[in-house]
């Protein structure tokens, strides 16, 4: 006697779930994480960048902040972590700071997406500006604690300031990325 | 194994927390064992040397190019000063060659003992690390080469820093411009001995000169010879009074572009004896071990 199968849930809707499908799929979902990957590598090579030491918290900050909030599935916790090790590992800076300030802006982002993802742009920057100021703080304090003398306070500042300003560029790379290249919208 | 969604949210929940606190943990780690994080970096370093070679090596030529046509355009001006400078420095000339002479006339009759000549690696600067509290540069190197850690850095000017890590294939040097540098130091002029302190700006500051006998502007500062694997006498630069009460040393080396350094190894340039009078003398030993030939004494 033959078993009665009920039928599937959503008849004919199916991805293509074949090798070449998965592969895009995975190189897609990866952009967010190669992204920071390779900023961090590039702008710790020798390019004599005005500027350069500052501009490399910013992208990163930036960057990790606009995923968190938007699309967390493609920047989790856990890649948060690889990268704040691989940031400091090519930074000469006291080791874990960095990697500790990635993961609160991270951890930030996180619990406040169901808000952040519906404000106006230009309260998302305030929010990330306000963020990166405390942050910061952070960095520097804890710089401070761990040479056992205060350190200057300029450059944390101009970090600070050039992360503000390099926001509204990430901002549109971002959107940009996320329409064309993460979620395929001019494609099939 | 099958779990409930309640618990794959909570567990989801404390994967955040618990990586912060491994941050927390790096942070530690960091300050504890600071020989484990160095090495992973030089390691790292060490990698990415070669990449960052080939990244420095178009912007080199660039600058070679574009300071060649520079060098076109005020080459009438520049052969004029050319040659004010060559006839004055002939005057030097004859002035050095007279006060060798007598210096090695001065130095036969006192028996005096030469300095050992230094050994030096020449090698080219790969990559900036100065971050927002370092001044340091990363030095390629033949793996082959013998740079020790404690090293002195010198530029075709001067005094550039010290050698702080040794991988196999790099080096990084610290600036003396770094907020961690304490270099003792001899004003020339004045005769006074100082501390320069760098404080990660690029004039670093003159401490602990003496009060009655102030540095003067523009006189010379070189190293003296207090710290052992630093000997007197290395050209650091001028002094400059950026304002009253405030000297600082102009650096003659041009730490905005090194390109290239020699890493000189003055390890046993000069040691300090034993002071038998003072320490207790480990039985039958000899704390203070006497050469068997006293002319194969310090440079034998």
């Amino acid at each position: 006697m033959k078993t009665f199968t009920p039928p599937p849930i959503r008849p004919g809707i199916q991805p293509r779930s074949s090798m070449g499908y998965r592969i895009d799929h995975g190189v897609r979902s990866s952009v967010p994480f190669l992204f920071v990957f390779f900023a961090t590598l590039v702008l710790s090579a020798p390019l004599n960048l005005p500027g350069q030491v500052e501009l490399m918290p910013a992208i990163i900050m930036a960057t990790i902040f606009l995923w968190s909030v938007f699309a967390p599935v493609l920047m989790p916790s856990l890649a948060v972590f690889v990268l704040g090790i691989w940031a400091d590992i090519l930074s000469f800076g006291p080791a874990g700071v960095m990697l500790l300030m990635m993961l609160i802006v991270h951890g930030v982002a996180l619990s406040g997406r169901y808000t952040l993802a519906r404000v106006n742009f230009f309260i998302l920057w305030l929010v990330f500006g306000v963020v990166m100021v405390g942050v910061t703080a952070l960095q520097w304090v804890l710089c401070c604690a761990l040479a056992l003398h205060i350190v200057e306070f300029l450059p944390f500042v101009f970090e600070t300031v050039l992360a503000f300003g390099s926001f509204p560029v990430l901002y549109a790379g971002f959107v940009w990325t996320y329409r064309f290249v993460v979620n395929n919208a001019d494609g099939a | 194994m099958p779990v409930s969604i309640q618990f794959r949210q909570a567990l989801g929940k404390l994967v955040l927390p618990a990586l912060i606190l491994v941050a927390c943990g790096v942070i530690l780690l960091g300050k504890a064992d600071r020989g484990l994080i160095e090495k992973l970096r030089m390691n790292t370093a060490d990698l990415l040397a070669p990449a960052y070679g080939l990244v420095a090596w178009p912007q080199e030529k660039l600058r070679w190019v574009s300071g060649n046509l520079q060098d076109i355009r005020n080459l009438e001006a520049e052969n004029i000063r050319l040659r004010t400078e060559n006839a004055s420095l002939r005057h030097w000339y004859d002035v050095a060659a007279a006060l060798a002479d007598e210096n090695a006339t001065l130095k036969a009759n006192l028996h005096w003992i030469p300095d050992n000549a230094p050994t030096f690696v020449s090698g080219r600067v790969v990559r900036d690390t100065s971050g927002l509290y370092a001044r340091a540069v990363l030095l390629a190197l033949n793996p082959d080469t013998a740079v020790r850690k404690g090293g002195i850095a010198l530029d075709g000017a001067g005094l550039v820093g010290r050698v702080t890590e040794v991988g196999r294939r790099s080096a990084r040097v610290l600036l003396i411009t770094d907020s961690s540098s304490r270099l003792p130091v001899t004003l020339e002029s004045s005769h006074a001995a100082a501390i320069m302190a760098g404080d990660n700006s690029a004039l670093p500051r003159i401490i602990f000169y003496p009060q009655d006998n102030v540095p003067i502007e523009g006189e010379r500062v070189v190293t003296n010879g207090e710290i052992e694997s630093l000997p007197a006498g290395l050209p650091v630069g001028h002094v400059h009074y950026l304002r009253p009460g405030q000297p600082v040393v102009v650096p003659a080396a041009d730490l905005d572009h090194v390109d290239m350094l020699r890493v000189f190894d003055y390890e046993d340039s000069v040691v300090p004896p034993d002071a038998p009078g003072r320490v207790p003398l480990p039985a039958g030993g000899g704390a203070m071990p006497l050469p068997a030939h006293p002319d194969q004494g310090l440079h034998g």
